[in-house]
């Protein structure tokens, strides 16, 4: 009993600002979410998903096959699905190559460097990188004759979301990196000498010994890739501001275009409850996971 | 009585001062040609200390609604071109009336009109930009032949010849933003072969976007430019100046801010599209907010912005005109009475900004779809009719 008031005194400070600060304004945005003109219901929420407007729109697939815009989630989960994987590998198989250089502080900081530059001007950096005239990935394809994409990627509605995507694994590569090499280098060495003791080639090394004595590591890295791609926002904002033609619209901008444009709190507090929603899968697997490991 | 010392002293600044807070929008050279007008009015009022904060349109948006909501105000004074959104501030009993606090006959022809609602007057503007036409280089005009047009006819030779021109990548170079660069050569097309009487219109939502007579213009006129190459894709607008500048392109669509951008002013000219009767103008508005710390002060300060303080603004090469009709015409700044008195000679009438009056997220949208339209003009119909479906109702 004295032990659970000791814990309870000194954990209250943190509960009292949790509960100012976090607590308070959920309950407070669950509210303005319910609020309509006409009283307290789901209107706000079913205005929000039923949007057609393309700045807006949570889903918008008629006509398909055919380029963004697909509607500000879909774009979402586009990202997840080319960015997910290409980070947590590029970052896996990065550490365990750096692991056999020399110099890979130096690398892994030069990588870091896109994880502490802020959002907004990474997204400004990937407009420039994929600007026709001073960017860098335009140029390379019109070097290679490809001329349809020798052009201002973030100007056209097929390649805008794309190149945010691209763009955003330089950005948050150096976090994968830096978990797995972290993982890799307190694995036993005895384990890859054993394996090279038998014959196992670098490759094989890699993916039937280091890949998966790293899972957990590797988890965390898709857990929080999930949660990072779910509420993107700043690159987006920086960069395209979700056009042209909404083809790159995101959750989080959609949730901003209501707040600030349309000054429509209701259907912002809507959003917002919808974008928490689906971040609290991703957040509740990896929050299960980490108490598993602990228990 | 210590306490009552530090209160003193956080409120006022300095002993004996008051501080008023401004937000503008203004930084770098524009927040120095403010800076003038924030000096002047301290030598006149020494009591009074300004501290000058840069706080961007949509910023403002952001933050300033919570505070509002919670009955504070970090601010005294707020600056910004969005009168809509004063007007929405205003509808929500955020913004303190300021009815009687200016002459409201001295200005520009409905340029007070954006800032009221219910009969009364939120704001007061201050000075004003204006879009008269493309811009182009006198000197690179005259290295290569070439004259202002006074016909359609004239114009497409114009553009050709420029396209004909030696290291000339497309005859007009289109400036990207967030997308008002392209809303302004839309609006100006649309003033040219609509009338001013559509632009008018349009805004008040009298006219459909996807009305035939708005359909032509971009059928018979903004496309065929497009398609043909004349237009450049989208580039960074403040990039854009430089490379037009350095003879890449040959004409800019601007507002008169560019007078203030280039390395030589008096080498600037500019022609409205032949058969032009108008020119889009906007101007930035000054409010006081409800829960303002120095209420009194922060009105004396509006009106000294929406009166003075526009002729010290003018006078600075900031590219803008007074809305205030009361500033002699040789006050301005050089460059800007050439353009001003070119404006009046070709008795172009002083339109409000389409986008900028409509607001909101419409405007957003605006933006978007015609950054859309500039890099595939084949979905015109789609981006007209997407403009009709989602144009506010009232």
């Amino acid at each position: 009993m004295r032990e659970i008031k000791h814990a309870l005194f000194f954990m209250s400070p943190g509960l009292i600002m949790i509960a100012i600060f976090v607590i308070t304004p959920i309950i407070g945005t669950l509210y303005i979410s319910f609020v309509t003109d006409n009283g307290i219901g789901l209107d706000n929420y079913a205005a929000v998903i039923s949007e057609s407007s393309p700045d807006k729109a949570l889903i918008k697939l008629e006509d398909m096959p055919r380029p963004p815009p697909w509607g500000a989630l879909i774009h979402n989960f586009v990202w997840i699905a080319i960015h997910l994987p290409l980070t947590t590998f590029l970052g896996l198989i990065l550490a365990y190559m750096l692991k056999m250089v020399y110099g890979r502080s130096i690398v892994k900081s030069i990588m870091f460097i896109g994880m502490v530059i802020p959002m907004v001007i990474g997204g400004l950096i990937i407009r420039f990188m994929f600007d026709k005239y001073i960017g860098i990935v335009p140029r390379l394809f019109g070097f290679l004759g490809i001329t349809m994409l020798d052009k201002t990627w973030t100007s056209y509605p097929d390649t805008a979301l794309l190149s945010l995507i691209l763009g955003s694994i330089w950005l948050w590569t150096g976090f994968s990196l830096t978990i797995h090499a972290a993982a890799i280098d307190s694995l036993p060495q005895s384990y890859i000498e054993a394996a090279k003791i038998d014959g196992a080639s670098t490759w094989q090394i890699f993916y039937k010994v280091v890949a998966p004595s790293v899972r957990s590591a590797t988890l965390t890295v898709v857990v929080m890739t999930m949660l990072w791609d779910l509420k993107i926002f700043d690159i987006v904002y920086a960069a395209t501001k979700g056009g042209p033609g909404g083809s790159s619209t995101v959750l989080a901008l959609v949730m901003w275009l209501y707040f600030a444009r349309a000054l429509d709190y209701g259907r912002a507090a809507a959003t917002a409850i919808i974008l928490t929603l689906l971040t609290l899968v991703p957040a509740t697997i990896f929050i299960k996971r980490v108490v598993k490991r602990s228990a | 009585m210590l306490w009552q010392e530090v209160k003193t002293l956080k409120e006022t600044g300095a002993p004996g001062k008051v501080t008023l807070v401004v937000y503008g929008p203004w930084s770098g050279k524009e927040e120095e040609y403010f800076r003038a007008v924030i000096n002047e009015y301290m030598k006149e009022h020494p009591d009074i200390e300004i501290k000058y904060v840069v706080m961007r349109a949509e910023d403002l948006a952001t933050v300033m609604p919570a505070q509002f909501a919670a009955g504070i105000s970090s601010a005294d004074v707020i600056i910004t071109p969005w009168a809509w959104w004063i007007v929405e501030m205003a509808k929500k009993g955020y913004v303190e009336e300021v009815t009687g606090l200016i002459n409201e006959d001295e200005y520009v022809s409905g340029i007070v009109d954006k800032v009221k609602w219910d009969g009364k007057l939120w704001g007061v503007p201050f000075t004003m930009w204006l879009k008269p036409g493309f811009w182009y280089r006198k000197s690179f005009f005259q290295q290569h032949g070439l004259q202002e047009p006074k016909t359609w006819d004239e114009f497409m030779s114009l553009l050709d010849k420029l396209k004909n021109i030696e290291g000339v990548k497309n005859p007009i170079v289109t400036g990207d933003s967030v997308g008002w660069p392209i809303s302004d050569i839309v609006e100006h097309f649309i003033i040219t072969f609509g009338g001013t009487d559509l632009q008018l219109k349009l805004i008040k939502g009298e006219v459909k976007f996807n009305d035939p007579q708005v359909k032509q213009i971009f059928e018979n006129y903004i496309v065929p430019l497009i398609k043909n190459g004349y237009f450049s894709e989208p580039i960074e607008w403040t990039t854009a100046v430089s490379k037009w500048w350095n003879g890449e392109y040959g004409l800019y669509f601007m507002g008169t801010w560019i007078t203030g951008m280039v390395d030589d002013p008096n080498d600037l000219g500019f022609f409205p599209l032949p058969g032009c009767k108008g020119v889009v103008g906007g101007a930035d508005y000054a409010f006081v907010p409800k829960f303002a710390a120095h209420k009194e002060e922060a009105l004396d300060f509006l009106k000294f912005l929406a009166t003075k303080g526009q002729e010290i603004h003018a006078a600075q090469p900031a590219g803008k005109i007074p809305t205030w009709t009361k500033v002699p015409e040789d006050k301005l700044w050089g460059p800007m009475q050439q353009v001003y008195r070119k404006i009046k000679e070709l008795n172009l009438a002083i339109l409000p900004d389409l986008d900028d009056s409509v607001g909101g997220d419409w405007q957003t949208l605006f933006w978007d779809q015609l950054k859309l339209l500039w890099v595939e003009p084949d979905k015109l119909d789609e981006v007209l009719n997407t403009l009709t479906e989602n144009f506010p109702s009232s």
